[in-house]
């Protein structure tokens, strides 16, 4: 037997198992139908008188048409807000359960005749408002699920205390001490923990090359400070801290990047980094002992922010370049094993099951004039959500995104 | 909707939502209850605009099709996918009976994307020719027959007793799809 036969004969048993549809579909869905007429002229009536309308279209949702079991989020989908004609961005841009929950510049700030910070500007979305908010307070941001709050750490890193920043205000509401000094970030997926990766010395401090007369360029050494980690309870701010070794002892160059931040892994039970060496990551427990991968991780690169998708069934992988000019892989997450191509030079984050925001270059054909893009999987739509971004390295028009869950 | 309107509409629905019911199943990789949600979502579509459908049955699966493969809009709770059996039966112990291949064959169905469980829906279900296909979810030939090859390589991928089966007699796709790209603002 071939496989599509085999396909065809399961579909038929399959379709034929199926109990007939209940009776009364049709009225349930010319229920559903008023309640959605409904809903559009409540809403239409909030935005003529916001708070008053706010208090009496609730119970006006409820009064016609059968009973909707379905959950809210089926009926209220996250919608996509796009602004194609905005780089660096201004107003929300989101994609199903995505959102650009901030950006940032880089630029390098002279030290010393040798090193520069690489120093960031970010931009924060106020959830409120839904538009991009410019702060050069924060040397480091991640924001928690929800766009609500942020965790920052403040300029000069490393830091000595973490800031706990309610988007909304702008305010920092708490500060978490810490006695080793932080440099990066990253919440949970359930946005309950935070790991903090402590470095002894700035993480940002970047070698400025210097031009030699004959033609080319040459760097000073550089090495890694990073020390270890902490995993600490947002809600109470207990951190417990775990020292990891560098690499191929301190301060070697050889395994880390001088930044190389550590993240949970998808369940929160381990903790991990990207590492330049092959296998391209290195996982640890929470005491900071090495451990092997997860078994839905062994294919995981640290360079591809996107990762697993929602449901864990897709990985999202390197640059593919076989069927279209910019694409990229998309990974079974167990072998490794090539399921699809899609469009995107670069995969930043899931916005669903099978739908991707990514990097990816206009008609110039330039690899490095990028602008947001939402793609679907066996897809040929691609749905611009920003305009290009600039090509010119360590400007404050070259933005790089922060995507959290909304 | 007049009062002929909504007498026509029940009718249709009447007449025509368990065999509408079976495919959305289908679309939605057995989830039952997904199933049952994309159908009231087409059927809403079609209410909205039923005096102006020539062809209803052809307009809600046209709805069920194109609304199953953009389903990041609608934002879906992942459910359990139930099946009559466990993934591995134990009564036969090599596995390769045709009802326990026909078994594996749902699970790993079911872990397809969406858009490959919708091509091969309408390619094995509804046996639609590839370029109907395209039609129904706008895309190239190329595309249907590049999607069609890489979900049935995925199916064998998904399960080993699949990857003992023939091959598919299905086309091989050309190494490069040269099919146009299409790009919406």
């Amino acid at each position: 037997m071939n496989v599509d036969e085999l396909v065809r004969d399961s579909l038929r048993e399959q379709a034929a198992g199926q109990t007939p549809a209940a009776p009364g579909l049709a009225d349930r869905v010319l229920g559903l139908r008023r309640r959605r007429r409904t809903r559009r002229l409540v809403s239409m009536a909030a935005a003529a008188a916001a708070v008053v309308a706010v208090s009496v279209a609730v119970p006006m949702l409820d009064s016609g048409g059968t009973r909707d079991v379905r959950p809210a989020d089926v009926t209220e989908p996250n919608r996509t807000s796009a602004h194609p004609d905005q780089s660096p961005p201004r107003d929300l841009i989101a994609a199903g359960r995505t959102a650009l929950a901030a950006y940032y510049g880089t630029v390098p700030v002279a030290q010393s005749k040798e090193m520069a910070v690489a120093t960031r500007t970010y931009w924060l979305l106020n959830p409120v408002t839904k538009k991009y908010v410019k702060t050069t307070k924060w040397s480091w941001v991640a924001v928690a699920p929800g766009l609500e709050t942020a965790a920052v750490l403040e300029q000069n890193l490393p830091a000595s205390r973490i800031g706990l920043l309610d988007m909304a205000s702008g305010e920092v509401k708490r500060w978490i001490k810490v006695d080793h000094t932080v440099g990066g970030l990253a919440f949970s997926r359930d946005g309950r923990e935070l790991v903090a990766t402590t470095y002894s010395e700035n993480p940002d401090l970047r070698p400025i090359p210097k031009k030699l007369k004959g033609g080319g360029e040459v760097t000073v050494e550089t090495r890694s400070h990073r020390t270890g980690f902490y995993v600490i309870d947002v809600a109470s701010g207990k951190a417990r801290w775990s020292q990891v070794d560098a690499g191929g002892g301190p301060g070697s160059l050889d395994m880390i990047n001088t930044r190389q931040d550590f993240a949970f892994s998808r369940d929160g039970s381990l903790i991990w980094s990207g590492m330049p060496m092959d296998p391209g990551y290195q996982y640890y427990d929470r005491d900071g002992t090495e451990v092997g991968p997860p078994a839905d991780a062994k294919y995981l690169r640290w360079y591809v922010d996107a990762g697993l998708s929602p449901d864990g069934s897709l990985l999202a992988g390197d640059f593919a370049g076989e069927k279209y000019k910019t694409s990229s892989w998309i990974l079974d997450p167990g072998t490794g094993n090539k399921i699809t191509e899609t469009h995107g030079q670069q995969l930043l984050a899931w916005a669903g099951d099978d739908s991707l925001v990514a990097w990816d270059i206009g008609k110039d054909g330039n690899e490095y004039h990028q602008r947001l893009v939402l793609v679907t999987l066996d897809s040929d739509k691609v749905v611009p959500l920003s305009d290009f971004r600039s090509t010119k390295d360590d400007t404050l028009g070259r933005w790089e995104p922060v995507f959290a869950d909304r | 909707m007049d009062a002929e309107g909504l007498e026509s509409f029940r009718d249709f629905v009447d007449s025509r939502s368990s065999a509408l019911l079976r495919t959305a199943v289908l679309l939605s990789g057995g989830d039952r209850h997904a199933g049952e949600d994309l159908l009231q979502n087409a059927l809403a579509k079609a209410a909205g605009r039923w005096h102006r459908i020539e062809e209803p049955e052809a307009y809600v699966r046209q709805v069920l099709y194109r609304q199953q493969i953009s389903r990041w809009r609608l934002k879906w709770r992942r459910r359990e996918v139930s099946v009559a059996e466990p993934p591995e039966p134990g009564a036969d112990p090599d596995g390769s009976s045709a009802a326990d291949l026909r078994l594996v064959m749902r699970a790993a169905l079911s872990r397809l994307t969406a858009r490959q469980r919708t091509v091969l829906v309408l390619r094995y279900f509804e046996d639609l020719p590839e370029a109907d296909v395209a039609r129904i979810l706008g895309c190239s030939v190329g595309t249907v027959r590049s999607t069609t090859h890489r979900s049935l390589a995925r199916l064998r991928s998904l399960a080993p007793e699949l990857a003992a089966l023939g091959p598919a007699d299905v086309e091989q796709p050309p190494s490069r799809d040269f099919s146009p790209v299409e790009v919406r603002p």
